[in-house]
């Protein structure tokens, strides 16, 4: 009854609520989005690779190197050799390397040229390895692996053929067009930056630019396909490579020796590290942005707060008659709380209603454009503590209005 | 007794030394429908508030029904209240955004009394005997004119089988066709309910359908101090 009473009572002043309403709505959108996005992109991060020791890259930032090595963010400052790579694949501590080259893309998704370790050392989250979902890794030169999301979003099967693109643009006019690649395999979703890439061989890579110089193709080129089969194809030079070593204990070591080579400015990374030193350059930003979703929460409480102060003025004889036909103070007191929770739950439904469209909407687009895979699922526990904290400022903030109300019923009007 | 008051005092908090109430003895028999007059401003509305439990008094006893209000608390009176009394003001007697069953519906909430499954048919009930078009039943009675709210505030004042109906001032707002039904039906409400009746009201031409009337100035003996 008290609730029906509640509900009725803000149907009847529905342009002062529905305001309230919106403003709440708005703030508490914010304010689960902000707390969301933040441990999702906080999770996204650290799970993207794991199980990696070292990433090696040419001499630049450690942060740098992570975003072009894992994240296919930004662009490699410079190569490394061959050469290098193999001596260093070779070392004794080292269990596995695998090189990677990137440069090239198709439709505004990165082609990775590695090699078959790819697929059986590289992991991510808590040590999950790559799975195909249909066919397997390359074994041919012109064969090509799709992360789940380049294959859903550009509807590639298995057996369909595949032009690369030179360079990195999306609408790229330099195409690779006379070697078209055969889908071979398709990777299950990672919720990494792996959906996003198309994995080619090393040699692939190196069989499309056999007649390019200076990143453009040389006009009627007459090496057959036949020929660059039989052609012994070995890379001159590589990206990065990542290391898996034989013990933990050697990670310092090797990477002190990595940086030290004297033949080559190298740097080694520790993902691990760089991750959360990467981590670390936003956490300010994303503590900011808590705080100002909170103060944006707090002001839309306030405004509810006054809302219902001003209604108190109007509603006195209400109150009164609440109190005539025998309802104790503190149920007015419960009457005008009820009243902010109905609008708060209200609230928090639709806000949460908003963030999951907008979440929909959105993914893809983050998750191509900043590496960042951001899930569906807001109902998370620590979103759960949020929605309740929510609920427990309004039956604070309430409270002003609802002791007025409360003072209004116990003083009678003589 | 229906209602009795023995040497009852009230002042408001804040003028200790002006008392508005001063009753030495004042009964009303049970079935009695007594009419009070007065002018605005002599203590009427404070009186009935003692008598509902609005307001405690500061001295003296006040009984209802052979139940001493000056000993309750200030929540056992609001349910007594609830339970026992039915209430008509003036004018703002019901909640403007709900209809007239739910306004009913509230009036019953609050009472301690049986939840009855059958409440919806009661309310039903006695709506059409108060003359009540069905068709109103479910606007919200904010719409409704003067006189039909004044209706369903008898009514709302009904629903639990008050033994005390309280009203003040009840026909002021109506005009004289409103005015001389409303009083037809209260009388017979009340006569055919077996209810005690309080009426107060500055207008002395409502006296002829009582056989108990009192100005209020022989009550309330208070001697004014300068």
């Amino acid at each position: 009854m008290l609730i029906k009473l509640a509900l009725k009572s803000l149907m009847n002043r529905k342009g002062s609520v529905l305001l309230s309403l919106l403003a709440m709505t708005v703030s508490i959108f914010v304010l689960l989005g902000v707390e969301h996005i933040r441990h999702q992109a906080k999770e996204s991060f650290s799970k993207t690779v794991s199980g990696v020791d070292l990433i090696v890259g040419a001499r630049t930032g450690s942060l740098n190197l992570l975003l072009y090595s894992v994240f296919r963010i930004g662009a490699p400052t410079n190569n490394i050799s061959w050469k290098t790579f193999k001596e260093i694949a070779s070392g004794s501590n080292i269990k596995w390397a695998i090189p990677i080259s990137l440069g090239d893309s198709h439709k505004g998704y990165r082609v990775l040229g590695t090699t078959e370790d790819y697929f059986r050392f590289f992991s991510y989250g808590k040590q999950h390895r790559l799975r195909f979902t249909q066919g397997s890794a390359f074994s041919q030169l012109f064969d090509v692996v799709l992360g789940s999301e380049v294959a859903r979003q550009l509807g590639y099967r298995l057996g369909d053929e595949l032009v690369l693109s030179h360079g990195l643009a999306s609408t790229s006019f330099s195409l690779h067009d006379d070697r078209p690649f055969k889908v071979v395999g398709i990777l299950a979703p990672t919720g990494t930056p792996v959906d996003q890439t198309l994995h080619v061989s090393l040699q692939g890579i190196e069989a499309i630019h056999i007649d390019w110089r200076q990143g453009v193709k040389i006009p009627n080129s007459t090496i057959t396909r036949e020929q660059l089969e039989k052609m012994r194809l070995e890379p001159k030079a590589i990206t990065a490579f990542m290391l898996g070593l034989k013990s933990r204990m050697v990670t310092f070591r090797v990477q002190r020796e990595i940086n030290n080579y004297r033949q080559e400015p190298l740097l080694a990374i520790l993902p691990g590290v760089a991750l959360s030193e990467l981590w670390q350059t936003m956490a300010i930003l994303e503590k900011i942005l808590l705080l100002v979703s909170a103060l944006v929460f707090v002001a839309a409480l306030l405004g509810l707060s006054a809302m219902l102060l001003a209604s108190i003025r109007e509603r006195s004889r209400e109150i009164q008659l609440l109190r005539v036909i025998g309802a104790p103070p503190g149920m007015v007191f419960v009457l005008i709380e009820m009243e902010a929770l109905l609008i708060t739950i209200v609230s928090i439904i639709s806000g949460a209603g908003i963030l999951l469209l907008c979440l929909a909407t959105t993914q893809d687009y983050l998750m191509s454009h900043f590496g960042l895979y951001i899930g569906k699922n807001i109902f998370s526990a620590s979103s759960l503590y949020l929605a309740a904290a929510i609920v427990a400022a309004s039956i604070l903030a309430a409270a002003i209005p609802s002791a007025q109300a409360f003072r209004k019923s116990i003083q009678i009007e003589s | 007794m229906a209602i009795s008051l023995s040497h009852v005092r009230f002042n408001y908090p804040d003028h200790p030394d002006r008392p508005v109430l001063n009753i030495p003895s004042w009964i009303i028999s049970p079935g009695e429908q007594v009419f009070v007059h007065g002018p605005s401003g002599g203590g009427k509305s404070t009186l009935l508030n003692l008598i509902s439990g609005m307001l405690p008094a500061s001295n003296g006893h006040i009984s209802i029904l052979g139940q001493r209000l000056d000993q309750m608390t200030s929540r056992q009176r609001d349910q007594f209240r609830a339970g026992h009394i039915g209430y008509v003001f003036q004018q703002f007697n019901l909640i403007p955004y709900l209809d007239a069953i739910d306004n009913i519906c509230l009036a019953n909430h609050f009472s301690r009394g049986e939840k009855k499954p059958s409440l919806h048919d009661e309310i039903k009930t006695i709506l059409s005997t108060l003359n009540i078009l069905s068709d109103d039943w479910h606007t919200p009675t904010g719409r409704l004119s003067i006189g039909q709210q004044q209706r369903i505030a008898i009514a709302r004042a009904l629903i639990n089988r008050p033994q005390v109906l309280i009203a003040d001032e009840p026909t002021s707002s109506l005009d004289q066709k409103n005015r001389d039904s409303f009083m037809t039906l209260l009388m017979s409400t009340a006569t055919n309910h077996n209810m005690t009746l309080l009426f107060v009201s500055h207008d002395l031409s409502l006296s002829r359908y009582f056989s108990r009337v009192e100005p209020l100035s022989d009550i309330n003996q208070i001697e004014f101090m300068s």
